[in-house]
């Protein structure tokens, strides 16, 4: 790297040019002076030339206030001062660049990502194309160790795929046909051929990067308070160094002032606080919105979680058939499988497949069926009615009464089977409760969070014993979409900044409303990826400790970071009126403040130790077992958990 | 006279300090075919509206080279 070598050859050189003055000076005066004089030629030139430019696009910058102070010192003969102030200039100029990609490498590494070309088939045979120029729909193979280059659904072969570039997720994800796949990852073991769904800015990944630049750029409140400052700050000090010069006649006064009058670490204090805390939270696999949301999510003291989708996986499970005297296990699970066979209901699908997976012959469609909303199916099935669903659907018996509060009590949401309008089973649903959501009340409260709350539509019974498993103390149940809006503006009033965490599907209203919104899962959803507030990559619940505790972390840094650097200001400034700083001190304070911000908000970049995901899905039979359930007409239906 | 504009991202490497976005802004407005550019501190990116017939992606580049800093034209 050339440009790298040029960027530390100037101060080598004037810093030895230095050296040597200093030594040469004890022998001889003039030598002296010549070497000081070269060595502030070196740094400085390049200074000179810079500011030239600027003024030439008509902007005053900060190498404008270096050149005049060093050519003022030269000036008066200061040689010392004018080779001083440029080699410290040149020197923390080039510790800087080199710091700064530090703090934005976060970002660099996921635009590196971004695969260059694609192997697609074009009439029967393999082509190497830009991975830009794939066109959507066309069929497209990633090799053992590939990269995949665009977004697309597998049509063809199993592989391990790293997704650590999307997810932040550091175990491959298994890929079989019909899964999504997304560019930037990698294909670590096996073969894939897939159809390309999304191409170049359209996918996930460009998604990514586009939303954390435009995070990075976003201003936070206390950026632009900066800003402003730093505005009237130089060319206050510009003014005040004229006024000081004609009062006093004491040009290098005037001088030294025009060194401190840098805003360096003022203007970055804060940016470069955000940059690494946003780039680091994407490669965990956290987007976060803005500066704004990362203050705001620094004094969350409420969050309140969806409980399905967030809490739960949002794949519910056949746990338990009660059958009434006459009714086998079977013929229960039979008729209900074929009346929901065809229904858009959310629980049909675990009825269907437990039916399936006992070799249950299920006909593609029933006769005739219909959907009553919120209360179940109802269908015509041999010529019998055969409906399931809650109790409202089927109406009240002791019998059926008696079994859907057996299944609530264990947290099971109840399906009653009615054959003609006599009730004759009840089947005993549940929704799996994600990795590590034990763990996520404790970590959230060692982050300072006060009060954890499950927000769900089902009954009270149900998320009463989800809640027990979870350690969660405040659950809000049977609620509509409104209702949790409801809750949410509610804990606002009482003067809390809440968080809501959900899947986006059906809490949206809740997630607009919170002072954070967080979206889980939201590799598969563009839309969340676009308008969260912070959304998480992988569906993990670990992360969302993680991106509160990182908000904190990134928000401390910025407020140091604005100590730092007005501490500096105010010392620089009394130390300068005061007598004591002279342009050299002036010029390396200047620059260590700005260093020593950098390297402040480097400290993020490092990445967190997160547990690692274990990969067993926690255990639907575990939840029985605890709750104690004595069922006596019970049977197990064991799903294959995949 | 009929122009095309396109908007091209650039991205740059050692923005170390604010005063840099004037400069570029500045520099790259006064081209001919450009009718609008930005520069982003932070993420380091430089987004110009030009007229590529009249100043092309690499005018745009050299013209950022010559105020002193190295940019990249990006896909996306």
């Amino acid at each position: 790297m050339n440009a790298r070598t040029r960027r530390w050859a100037i101060p080598a050189v004037a810093g030895t040019l230095i050296v040597s003055a200093l030594v040469a000076g004890r022998l001889n005066t003039t030598v002296g002076d010549l070497l000081m004089l070269t060595a502030a030629v070196v740094a400085g030139t390049p200074v000179v030339i810079k500011a030239y430019r600027a003024l030439a696009v008509r902007v005053v910058g900060i190498d404008l206030l270096v050149a005049v102070a060093a050519i003022g010192a030269v000036a008066i003969r200061n040689f010392w001062e004018a080779a001083a102030v440029t080699f410290l200039f040149a020197l923390g100029h080039s510790l800087e660049s080199a710091t700064l990609a530090k703090t934005r490498s976060a970002l660099a590494e996921l635009v590196a990502l971004a695969p260059t070309t694609a192997t697609v088939i074009r009439d029967g045979a393999q082509v190497e194309v830009p991975a830009h120029a794939v066109g959507v729909g066309e069929t497209v193979i990633v090799k053992h160790g590939g990269r995949v280059p665009v977004d697309g659904t597998v049509t063809a072969g199993q592989a391990a795929v790293d997704e650590a570039a999307i997810t932040g997720e550091s175990i491959p994800a298994e890929k079989s046909p019909d899964d999504d796949v997304y560019a930037g990852t990698i294909v670590a073991d096996g073969f894939l051929t897939l159809t390309a769904t999304g191409v170049g800015a359209d996918t996930t990944l460009a998604r990514i990067i586009h939303r954390v630049e435009e995070a990075q750029d976003a201003k936070a409140r206390t950026q632009q308070f900066m800003e402003r400052f730093s505005k009237w700050y130089t060319p206050g000090i510009i003014v005040l160094s004229l006024v000081v010069g004609l009062a006093t006649m004491n040009l290098e006064l005037a001088l030294t002032l025009l060194v401190i009058g840098c805003p360096g670490a003022l203007v970055i204090s804060v940016p470069v606080a955000l940059v690494a805390g946003i780039g680091r939270a994407a490669r965990d696999g956290v987007l976060i919105k803005g500066g704004e949301f990362l203050e705001t999510a620094a004094r969350i003291d409420v969050v309140a979680l969806d409980k399905t989708g967030t809490i739960t996986r949002g794949e519910p499970e056949l746990i338990s058939i009660l059958a009434r005297d006459g009714f086998s296990d079977d013929e229960v699970l039979s008729w209900a499988a074929r009346a929901e066979a065809g229904s858009g209901h959310p629980l049909a699908v675990p009825v269907v497949a437990a039916a399936r997976d006992r070799g249950l012959a299920v006909p593609a469609v029933p006769d005739d069926v219909r959907t009553v909303p919120g209360h179940g199916v109802v269908a015509t099935v041999d010529s019998r009615e055969v409906a399931v669903g809650n109790l409202a659907l089927v109406g009240h018996e002791p019998w059926a009464d008696q079994a859907a509060d057996e299944l609530s009590a264990a947290g099971l949401t109840p399906l009653l089977l009615a054959l003609d309008g006599t009730v004759v089973g009840a089947l005993g649903v549940a929704d799996t409760i994600r990795d590590g959501a034990r763990e996520l009340v404790e970590e959230l409260r060692a982050i300072g969070v006060k009060r954890v709350l499950m927000l769900t539509g089902d009954n009270q019974q149900v998320a009463d014993a989800i809640a027990r498993q979870v350690g969660i103390d405040e659950v809000r149940a049977s609620l509509l979409p409104d209702d949790k809006l409801a809750v949410i503006t509610d804990l606002q009033s009482q003067g809390h900044s809440v968080a809501m965490v959900g899947d986006g599907v059906n809490d949206a209203p809740a997630l607009a409303v919170a002072d954070v919104g967080i979206a889980m899962g939201a590799a598969g959803s563009p839309v969340a990826v676009e308008t969260a507030d912070i959304a998480l990559m992988a569906s993990r619940l670990d992360r969302i400790p993680h991106a509160l505790g990182l908000a904190k972390r990134t928000v401390g840094v910025m407020r140091s970071n604005i100590v730092i650097a007005l501490a500096t200001v105010g010392a620089l400034l009394a130390g300068v009126l005061f007598g004591g700083v002279t342009m050299a001190i002036g010029m390396l304070v200047h620059e260590a403040s700005v260093l020593v911000v950098i390297v402040n908000a480097m400290r993020l970049l490092r990445p967190t130790p997160s547990p690692p995901s274990r990969v067993l899905a926690s255990d639907p039979l575990e939840l029985r077992s605890t709750q104690g359930l004595s069922v006596a007409t019970r049977s197990e239906v064991s799903s294959s958990a995949t | 006279m009929l122009t095309t504009t396109t908007h091209t991202t650039l991205r740059a490497e050692g923005f170390s300090c604010p005063s840099c976005v004037a400069k570029i802004e500045k520099g790259l407005g006064q081209l001919p075919g450009v009718s609008a550019a930005t520069v982003h501190f932070a993420s380091a990116r430089i987004e110009v509206d030009h007229d590529p017939a009249v100043t092309s992606v690499d005018d745009l580049v050299a013209a950022v080279g010559k105020l002193g800093y190295v940019a990249r034209p990006s896909a996306f």
